[in-house]
């Protein structure tokens, strides 16, 4: 049985805010088309599909049935992940662990400019009883959770500014990304405010995009591909749905699965033992908080990481070299898949004027948005 | 494989605009039913505690989110609670400006594990703080309807 598993090919479309020419469907068929002609595969040489689809954001119900045909997958064993696209990739890697199935493609996919009313849609993921009747704009939630994390570490809005001006920043060197932008910390917080203390700019604007992977077992990742990209741990965990007895100020839904994937890449201290980490910074303070939740500094510490320039591209621990969430834009379901692509680039030496040197083994995560308290996390190394 | 002919002209492209209407009925359940008579017919707010845990949830689960034990025991939490955590929000769902902002607030019911996501009232929004104390205003008795709205708002105590 196989206990090794390789990415072999990845596909992605351009990420930006909107895609009018082409419809959800193409935008998959062009990152699968990519994807397949990196592995050096075609669909009937693909063993199974795992799709990634939340049906109000796809605009259908039952949406996993209009999976299948941009895959390639018809009339082929096709399961959909209603999660981000690190779920999706998880499944991938255990189906291929059983050692029944040899190459499976996953894939992930964001039309948000689609949704005409995204905010609504995403009002409706919050409990109908308790917490919808008051209607407010969902970011409400984000703006409670770092009022509480402000208050418990002393981290200021300033060291959160300083999140966005670094990944906009970022982005700007990514050819694939739609929202990067040379700005200062000043222009984070004189952007009008959304929900006190979270300003315009802490939040990553919705963005459109897809993503298709290749995984393959051992043997066949080796034939494949010179270079293939091996997952070394997963970890996922969901927190309460309840906003009235969740934790504010800490994602430890984060902390526990970071705890899952340490424990079976065998990593002890992770600020020294990865390279790079693309983690889930959908608004600015959830990347401070996200660094403390995958212990890459201690509770309170991930705002002096930031002044330091620890974070930055030629820092100690490169934290979104792509730009993130936000400076590639949110991609909902297929945010996880943007952050593992920029891992999977930064490992193979492809990551152009962005590149890392010396990057082995990094760090994917992502967090689901608002208003879920579920994190994802794969590790891979070259 | 591949897109050979790509759209070229934005006046080309079509599209077509739907919209999903989606009606439901939510019924709150065993605890939920507790809670909302207790607040509609008495003005009072209700928990259930986890012994084992020494957890008080509010609003009451019927099971421990903890240790999934079955919780059977209702508790008067009172109606007093501490301002956990607040946001001052300034735009409505769909994204335009509020004529007046709202402040929105995590409020720990006191003596309780859990609280009530609802607005402050009463109150500059310069002046709300964390770790201030706060009670439920109720509407009046025969304008409640069961529903969490028949909570008004939370005021400075
Ligand atoms: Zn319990």
């Amino acid at each position: 049985m196989t206990e090794k598993v390789a990415i072999v090919g990845v596909g992605c479309t351009n990420f930006r805010s909107t895609t009018p020419d082409l419809s959800y469907r193409e935008l998959t068929y062009e990152a699968a088309t990519k994807a397949y002609e990196e592995a050096g595969v075609e669909p009937k040489d693909i063993d199974s599909f795992v799709s990634t689809a939340e049906d109000f954001f796809e605009g259908y119900s039952i949406a996993d049935e209009y999976c299948p045909d941009q895959l390639g997958a018809v009339l082929k064993p096709v399961n959909t992940i209603a999660g981000d696209f690190l779920q999706s990739l998880i499944t991938a890697y255990m189906q291929i662990l059983t050692g029944r199935l040899n190459i499976v493609a996953v894939q992930a996919m964001s039309k948000a400019s689609n949704m005409t009313t995204l905010k609504e849609l995403e009002l409706f993921a919050f409990d109908p009883v308790f917490n919808r009747p008051l209607a407010e704009n969902p970011h409400f939630v984000a703006g409670l959770e770092m009022n509480r994390y402000l208050y418990d570490t002393k981290i200021t809005r300033e060291q959160c500014a300083k999140v966005v001006v670094k990944n906009k920043l970022n982005a700007l060197n990514n050819p694939y990304a739609g929202h990067g932008a040379k700005i200062t910390v000043e222009d984070v917080l004189n952007s009008e405010i959304v929900s006190y203390p979270l300003t315009r700019l802490d939040i990553s604007p919705s963005s459109d995009g897809a993503v298709v992977m290749v995984l393959a077992s051992e043997e066949t990742a080796k034939k494949l591909s010179d270079k293939p990209i091996w997952i070394r741990g997963v970890g996922w965990c969901s927190d309460t749905f309840s906003l009235e007895s969740r934790d504010w100020a800490q994602p430890i839904s984060t902390k526990i699965a970071a705890e899952m994937a340490y424990k079976m890449a065998k990593i002890n201290d992770p600020k020294r033992e990865i390279d790079l980490v693309e983690l889930s910074d959908l608004f600015s303070y959830k990347e401070l908080q996200h660094l403390e939740a995958l212990k890459f500094c201690s509770k309170g510490e991930a705002g002096k990481m930031v002044d330091d320039g620890v974070t930055e591209i030629g820092g100690e621990l490169p934290v979104n070299p792509s730009g993130g969430s936000l400076g590639v834009g949110n991609l909902y379901e297929c945010s996880g898949a943007q952050k593992a692509l920029e891992i999977i680039l930064q490992l193979r030496g492809e990551a152009g004027k962005r590149q890392i040197k010396n990057a082995n083994i990094g760090l994917a995560h992502a967090w689901r948005g608002v208003p879920t308290t579920t994190s994802v996390i794969a590790i891979f190394s070259n | 494989m591949g897109i050979t002919e790509k759209i070229k002209r934005n006046i080309d492209m079509t599209s077509w605009k739907d919209k999903i209407p989606v009606n439901y009925i939510y019924t709150v359940g065993i605890a939920g039913e507790k809670f909302f008579r207790e607040i509609k017919d008495n003005g009072k707010i209700v928990g259930t505690k986890c012994e084992k845990c020494e957890v008080t949830f509010v609003p009451p689960k019927i099971y421990c989110e903890r240790c999934f034990s079955r919780l059977e025991n209702y508790i008067d939490v009172g109606t007093k609670g501490t301002v956990h955590t607040f946001t001052i929000c300034y735009e409505n769902v769909d994204g335009t400006k509020k004529e007046e902002p709202t402040i929105i607030a995590m409020v720990k019911i006191d003596g309780t594990d859990g609280g009530l996501v609802h607005w402050l009232g009463e109150i500059d929004s310069k002046d709300v703080e964390i770790g201030m104390s706060v009670e439920a205003i109720f509407k009046a008795k025969e304008e409640r309807e069961g529903s969490i709205l028949d909570i008004k708002y939370f005021k400075p105590t």
